[in-house]
């Protein structure tokens, strides 16, 4: 008994020992902790001005996020980080069916950051049934662009057309991602 | 003889239970997870303790629409857990018990790696066991047919690594990031060589605030998951190998998850449910003395069409032993 015990005791210790990490989970704070962000920097937070990149559609153009802001009735562009996962396909699906019909004049770009070449992305883009569907799939081979944005699956990034990012977090319901697209100046 | 009747009885028990609950694979780096298993004491034991080691092999997903849906080619995505627990007799009729799995995350794509680890979430069990199985041996009047019937509560508590936390990626995702109380339980029936076993759980999230998204604070909201049931069936054969005592167990399965839409300020996230059907086959070796039970099982979910919704297709092999103390 005396061995079950020390078991017991060591699960509970280990399980203690293991939260360091997860104290949000065990005592999840509903409190505001945005940093203050200092506008008219660089970096991926809301509020600051979205770091440049160029990376290659799936079909070998160069794309050049500067370039697309300054085009024509672009009101602003949206980065979605897709590992073509079910939650990805969820969150591109319901993109598909209400913000891109909704917002003409944004721009949808899905990142492609898990295929190792622009001929992979273009295959999964095909597979998964995105070509033609609104979306501009980009190939992040190197992962340049989730490194910039900080960025991981799901993540949704809006900038609009003054360069500034206006959301920056998983995309959930979609129902936050409206309301920043709604209010694009 | 009637004890020797009574360990044998435990013996099968014992086997079954290996089989019953061993840890399902619910988890997945791409959308949380980090195992969940409940351990069983067997009549007349007062203690147990449990290893097992699970491998879990992505391969595709359905999405949405129940379509089966293939991972992106040269990926090569899998969880490793161990899994630690321990169960203890409280009275005649009640036990609890306590699985802490240990996870590790190995998720390689053509054009990326990577490696991670962490605890997975814990699950605390607490069983009473309401009727007992009045004869595993022979059948000689209707009541005979009398199923055991254990029931219980149990608390999943996340002290896996969630979105939630202060983490990078999705890829180091080892647990959902709720506390969640399910209702079980389960139903068993031997007539020796067979033992077939129905087990049914019903489980609800513990709706939290949410601040941070994978290292990344932001506008703090309410979220829930929806709620989780499932079920199982098992059929088992018990063959005695020699005179001994000691068995071979042979068992195969089926079993169903549902987890309903979560809900974000109170508004349904449409299509965040999920649901996952799969087989499963496995054996179990019990010793003389039935003390020990070393198992090997492997769960399957079809990779067709129609066959579950928005989660990832897995194969699940686990290796396990565990020691009952009298």
């Amino acid at each position: 008994m005396v061995s079950v015990n020390a078991l017991a005791l060591f699960l509970m210790l280990m399980m203690f020992i293991g939260c360091g990490n997860t104290l949000n989970d065990l005592n999840p704070s509903g409190s505001d902790k945005r940093p203050a962000v200092q506008s008219g920097t660089d970096g991926p937070a809301v509020g600051q001005n979205a770091p440049d990149f160029t990376i290659s559609d799936t079909l070998g153009t160069g794309v050049t996020l500067s370039s697309v802001l300054t085009g024509t009735a672009v009101d602003g562009v949206v980065l979605y980080f897709t590992m073509w996962c079910p939650t990805c396909d969820i969150h591109m699906s319901n993109m598909r069916s209400t913000e891109i019909p909704n917002f003409p004049n944004v721009r949808f770009f899905a990142i492609d950051y898990v295929s190792g070449s622009v001929a992979e992305a273009r295959s999964e883009e095909l597979a998964n049934g995105y070509a033609g569907s609104g979306f501009t799939v980009l190939a992040d081979t190197h992962q340049s662009v989730l490194g910039l944005y900080q960025a991981t699956m799901g993540s949704t990034i809006v900038i609009d057309r003054s360069g500034v990012v206006r959301m920056n977090e998983d995309y959930k319901d979609g129902v936050r991602l409206q309301t920043v697209l709604s209010g694009l100046p | 003889m009637k004890l020797i009747s009574n360990r044998l009885f435990a013996a099968a028990l014992f086997a079954g239970a290996a089989f019953l609950f061993a840890p399902q694979a619910w988890a997945g780096s791409c959308c949380g997870g980090g195992g969940g298993a409940t351990l069983l004491l067997p009549k007349f034991y007062q203690d147990m303790v449990d290893v097992s080691f699970d491998m879990e092999q992505y391969d595709g997903f359905w999405n949405q629409d129940g379509k089966y849906t293939s991972d992106p080619p040269g990926s090569d995505i899998r969880q490793y857990r161990l899994n630690i627990g321990a169960a203890r007799r409280l009275a005649s009729r009640w036990q609890t018990s306590i699985v802490i799995p240990y996870v590790w995350n190995e998720n390689k794509y053509s054009g990326l790696s990577s490696r991670s680890d962490g605890l997975g979430d814990t699950t605390l069990n607490l069983w009473y066991e309401a009727i007992d199985d009045k004869s595993a041996w022979k059948i000689r009047e209707f009541k005979d047919l009398t199923p055991s019937i254990t029931i219980g509560p149990s608390l999943l508590v996340p002290t896996g690594i969630s979105p939630y936390d202060n983490v990078n990626s999705s890829f180091d995702v080892t647990g959902r990031g709720f506390y969640r109380l399910d209702g079980n339980a389960v139903i068993s029936k031997t007539i020796h060589p067979w033992s077939a076993s129905v087990s049914l759980s019903y489980g609800t999230y513990v709706g939290r605030s949410v601040n941070e998204e994978y290292g990344k604070y932001v506008e703090p909201y309410r979220k829930n998951l929806g709620d989780r049931s499932s079920a199982s069936v098992s059929l088992s054969y018990i063959y005695y190998i020699g005179s001994a005592g000691s068995t071979l167990t042979g068992s195969g399965s089926f079993s169903y998850l549902h987890e309903d839409d979560a809900e974000i300020n109170g508004n349904r996230q449409l299509l965040s449910g999920f649901e996952k059907n799969a087989f499963g086959a496995g054996i179990a070796y019990s010793s003389t003395d039935h003390d020990w039970v070393i198992r090997g099982s492997w769960s399957h979910a079809i990779q067709r069409n129609g066959w579950g919704a928005n989660f990832p297709t897995t194969d699940v092999y686990t290796a396990g032993v565990s020691y009952g103390f009298r």
